[in-house]
């Protein structure tokens, strides 16, 4: 048996340890254990804040998956004051999330974590010719042909398809020998190109993979120009708390919004479109193809006996989401619970989660058994509106404080607190919504699916059709979980065209609100008041918690899908995503454990985000306080 | 060690034409925002001053300038990373991870020592002997200092590593702090923003690949050519606010007109940034165009000049439509603190070069230089 330490663990946000045990003659992983290594106290720093700052501050909490928690923290506010914001503003901010979710999806695949499946050491024995040739058949055979409902079908022809000639291959691959020789590998250095997973794709798949990899770095940032155009900038765009701050204006010269601001909007998500259509789908479905017939279907993890979701894309106005209104027009549908889809669709179990769940403390609540936290109440789970947390940082099994050799998995061992749903432990993430999503489908809970939740089906069946498995047999293993997010991509650029269609037609019936300022003064707040913003992030069901007093923030808590993923063990409950996901992954050398690292990137982990502390009794935290601002 | 590359023997190392070299060079010069006249010094410069390896690290952060780094239009941020510097580490983008990669980082920074740039993005946490970050199971306190004393030059990348950023704002519960309150004794180089405008970050590296040494800074260790000016002072929404026509609420008839965003909170009349000029997306928008005040986000301590909807104080603004000469002369004549006092000292700034007045006016109002910064 051997312990193997990965820390850092590269191509993420934020600071991610793990350690697993593995049997070298068999390669299982007897034991795994993911920590989060960094808090900030974000939360902290809310506590006292005005309500209507409180997004931007929350938005810090991550630069990746910038917006969603911006997204949260106003639904949660909004929720609170009971504020419900115009139709405009509900379609402006899906039109931007779901442009974060196609760039964040795209950047995950291929610059997070493409390197673990392709390697330009390995693209340098291709043939450019029959590279070539394979781009061809890829767009023959791996394009999925599904689409949303298109109103103002705007672009002419696809604008971005994949160079398929020998020559492009040529040059792009002189360019990786001429950096491979140069001896000055920089961001592909140090990295063991040798293992022999490199092995399992032809080295024109590699070569195709690592032009992509350069395309799509370089046309990746025109993804989120709805951000730029809506929000100002990108990352962390601009909101107001009752609406956007983006007035619409057909009449003045000078609006922030008009007909040639929609424009650039548009052009986004068409290329968007065919960025995903084009590039992301295919080169997808040809790798996970591959490696699903060379026998990877390994590291599903938690997925196949419990995922979560909250489901999202409000199509109008709703009055607030702890009233369970926020459930009732969404557009995809996957608020709640899933088990046991290891068994097949026919046997998964659906358990709903609505309104009244959210303020029930027995529905969603955090525990810190392993984490570096303690409550006063040991072995008690609290619901985020009375989370209650106070920093205990320990010794690590083997090391010092500030030395580490090994984590203590028999104690405290991660700044990530561990959330339940009903006691249970829960996968988040695209993979958990596409499950839900067709679960309830396939068994008639729905029962009539909306556009999205019915492409979600197609998706899934046609992937099914094209790897000739069921979906339970490829969805729960590493391939699905990465499969799910670009299936969600496609689904999302579809999305962004679908509210900007709206947000058109509703300009059009002479609509141009974008703000409910009619509650923007404190003194038309109530003394006290709680609130809760769900929003189904690029990595999973996101919710913040927020209690408001006398006008300022009191008590703040962000359970974000990091924190579900992440956590540590629990006691009772068992593994969490990330842990269970280490153990049902096989690991062919112990000291180049490649296979750790694609199943835990297949998760885009996240860790600024899951680890938060607030401490709302007000508790000093045991620090030296010398901060020069005070 | 063997001499490094320059960026020309990378080019022709690399298959790329001279045709190709010069046109770089000839964008570099515009980004630069240097006068055309230069552009032989820039080939030059390009030319002979060696490939730079770089290193780059993670404190307490949220990788949203990490993101920004790769929206970089001009330079291509493939551009940079692969064929204008040496990225030798950087965990945000590197294959390797874990041991392999820490190996290597010592690697480097034995291979190059005293020779290559430092880029640290995020704050510090204190607290604690530092475990509030750790990486590689060592404090991140720890492996700055380590990996500072080997670097050439340091770039605090991004509000948090300039000034602390959002988790050193009250009540600081990590004890976080800058990298030059660490750090003393290198050149270090500010380049804030919540985050930073991609061409700025990019732009400043290039800077020092060019021309093998930090551009110039202002008293508080900014690029001058990015910091230079207020966003009040580029903002193409200015003229409202010298005829008094103001956004009074989100959403007004004002609002829809795109006036001047003072009365709602916009920090422009006292921040320092490229916004007003550059913008975002290379002209495309920024805060402001799209409707929403600015927050001085690469402004020190920002996040405690709160709440971001109070409006600047003790500002006297015309409350009617007004001669422009008249308005200016109201607003020469109010000599208070706040926006105006900015306004004086930018207006100096122009007229009594490095004078003591300057010095005198930039000191009341913001912030005193620091020590160990470079100029």
């Amino acid at each position: 048996m051997k312990r193997i330490v990965v820390d850092p663990i590269n191509r993420i946000e934020g600071h991610l340890r793990v350690e697993i045990k593995v049997d070298e003659a068999t390669g299982k992983v007897e034991d795994a254990l993911s920590s989060g290594t960094a808090w900030r106290g974000i939360e902290l720093v809310l506590k006292d804040r005005d309500p209507r700052d409180a997004w931007m501050f929350a938005q810090r909490i991550c630069g990746v998956c910038t917006t969603v928690h911006a997204l949260g923290c106003l639904r949660a506010v909004e929720d609170a004051l009971g504020i419900e914001i115009p139709k405009n503003a509900n379609y402006i901010r899906n039109i931007i999330a779901a442009s974060q979710a196609v760039h964040d999806h795209t950047v995950h695949f291929y610059h997070l974590h493409a390197l673990d499946w392709v390697s330009p050491v390995a693209a340098l024995k291709a043939d450019p010719a029959a590279t070539a040739a394979l781009q061809n058949t890829v767009l023959e055979k791996y394009s999925l042909k599904f689409e949303g409902p298109i109103g103002f079908a705007t672009s002419a022809y696809p604008k971005e398809f994949p160079k398929a000639t020998t020559a492009y291959f040529r040059e792009i691959q002189n360019k990786v020998k001429a950096i491979v020789e140069s001896g000055q590998l920089g961001i592909f250095a140090g990295h063991y190109w040798d293992h022999p997973d490199y092995n399992v794709l032809p080295p024109e798949a590699h070569l195709m993979a690592v032009s992509h990899y350069l395309n799509m770095l370089d046309r990746q940032r025109e993804i989120v120009i709805p951000h730029v155009i809506f929000g100002g900038k990108n990352p962390h765009p601009h909101y107001i708390v009752g609406g956007m701050p983006c007035s619409i204006s057909m009449n003045d010269m000078n609006a922030p919004i008009n007909t040639e601001r929609l424009a650039l909007v548009d052009t986004s998500v068409n290329l968007s479109i065919d960025l995903v259509n084009n590039f992301y789908i295919p080169d997808l479905l040809v790798i996970g193809d591959l490696f699903v017939k060379a026998g990877y279907v390994d590291g599903g993890g938690l997925a196949g006996q419990r995922v979560l979701s909250f489901g999202d894309f409000p199509e109008d106005k709703y009055s607030g989401t702890s009233n369970g209104d926020y459930f009732k027009n969404l557009l995809i549908r996957s608020n709640g619970v899933v088990e046991n889809f290891a068994g097949g669709v026919d046997k998964a179990k659906f358990y709903p989660l609505e309104g009244k769940d959210l303020s029930d403390p027995n529905v969603l609540a955090e525990g810190v058994d392993h984490a570096w936290y303690t409550y006063t109440e040991k072995g008690k789970d609290l619901h985020p509106w009375s989370g209650v947390t106070n920093p205990q940082y320990t010794e690590p099994k083997e090391g010092t404080k500030t030395n580490w050799k090994y984590l203590n998995e028999d104690g405290k061992y991660s700044w990530v607190k561990t959330p339940k749903h009903n006691g249970k432990m829960a996968e988040v993430g695209p993979l958990a919504k596409y499950i839900i999503v067709y679960t309830k489908v396939k068994q008639g809970i729905i029962g009539q699916p909306t556009w999205a939740e019915k492409m979600i089906v197609d998706q899934i069946d046609a992937v099914s059709k094209l790897l000739n498995l069921p979906p339970e047999k490829w969805l729960l293993s590493t391939v699905g979980r990465t499969a799910a997010r670009a299936l969600d991509a496609q689904l999302h650029a579809y999305i962004s065209k679908y509210f900007l269609d709206k947000l058109i037609n509703s300009i059009k019936a002479g609509d141009t609100t974008v703000a409910n300022t009619a509650y923007w003064n404190p003194s038309s707040w109530p003394k006290e008041a709680k609130g809760v913003g769900l929003h189904e992030a690029p990595r999973g069901g996101l919710s913040h918690w927020v209690t408001i007093k006398n006008g300022k923030i009191d008590n703040y808590q962000a359970i974000v899908p990091s924190t579900w993923n992440a956590c540590p063990r629990d006691d009772k409950a068992g593994h969490g995503a990330y842990e269970a996901s280490m153990i049902e992954t096989k690991v062919k050398i112990a000291e180049k454990p490649l296979e750790i690292l694609r199943v835990i990137h297949s998760f885009d982990p996240c860790l600024a985000c899951a680890t938060h502390l607030y401490d709302s009794t007000g508790k000093e935290i045991a620090i030296v306080r010398t901060d020069p601002y005070l | 060690m063997e001499k490094r590359d320059t960026l020309w023997e990378l080019f022709q190392k690399k298959n790329i034409s001279r045709r190709d070299f010069l046109k770089t060079c000839v964008a570099l010069t515009s980004i630069m925002g240097l006068s055309t006249d230069l552009l032989p010094q820039v080939i030059e410069a390009a030319e002979k001053k060696p490939l730079l390896p770089v290193i780059w690290l993670h404190g307490h952060e949220c990788t949203g300038c990490d993101e920004s780094f790769i929206r970089s239009q001009s330079p291509l941020t493939s551009d940079l990373v692969l064929n204008m510097i040496a990225l030798e580490y950087m965990d945000v983008l590197a294959a390797a991870a874990g041991e392999p990669l820490e190996h290597h980082l010592e690697e480097t920074i034995a291979k190059y020592n005293g020779q290559y740039l430092l880029i640290f993005e995020g704050a510090v946490p204190e607290a604690e002997n530092g475990i509030y970050c750790m990486v590689g199971g060592k404090p991140i306190i720890e492996t700055l200092k380590h990996v500072a004393k080997g670097a050439a030059a340091i770039i605090e990348n991004g509000s948090c590593a300039a000034w602390g950023g959002i988790q050193a704002a009250r009540p600081n519960p990590t004890k976080s702090v800058s990298v030059s309150e660490i750090i003393s004794g290198k050149p270090i180089i500010k380049v804030p923003g919540c985050p930073p405008i991609p061409e700025v970050l990019t732009g400043t590296v290039m800077h020092y690949v060019l021309f093998g040494q930090l551009p110039p800074v202002d008293n508080q260790g900014r690029p001058k050519q990015f910091f230079g000016n207020r966003i009040h002072d580029t903002c193409y929404r200015r003229p409202f606010f010298d005829s008094g026509m103001f956004v009074e609420k989100f959403d007004d008839m004002g609002s829809k007109a795109g006036w001047c965003l003072y009365k709602v909170g916009c920090r422009g009349p006292e921040a320092y940034n490229s916004c007003g000029n550059m913008r975002w997306w290379n002209g495309m928008s920024y805060p402001i165009q799209s409707g929403a005040p600015c927050v001085a986000c690469a402004s020190k301590n920002f996040w405690d000049n709160d709440p971001f909807y109070e409006r600047l104080p003790n500002i006297p603004v015309p409350n009617t439509i007004a001669d422009a000469d008249k308005v200016g002369a109201v607003l020469a004549g109010v000599t208070t603190a706040g926006v105006v006092a900015h306004g004086i000292a930018s207006y100096v700034q122009h007229k009594m070069h490095q004078s003591k007045a300057e010095k005198e006016l930039a000191d009341s109002d913001e912030h005193k230089p620091e020590p160990g910064q470079n100029e």
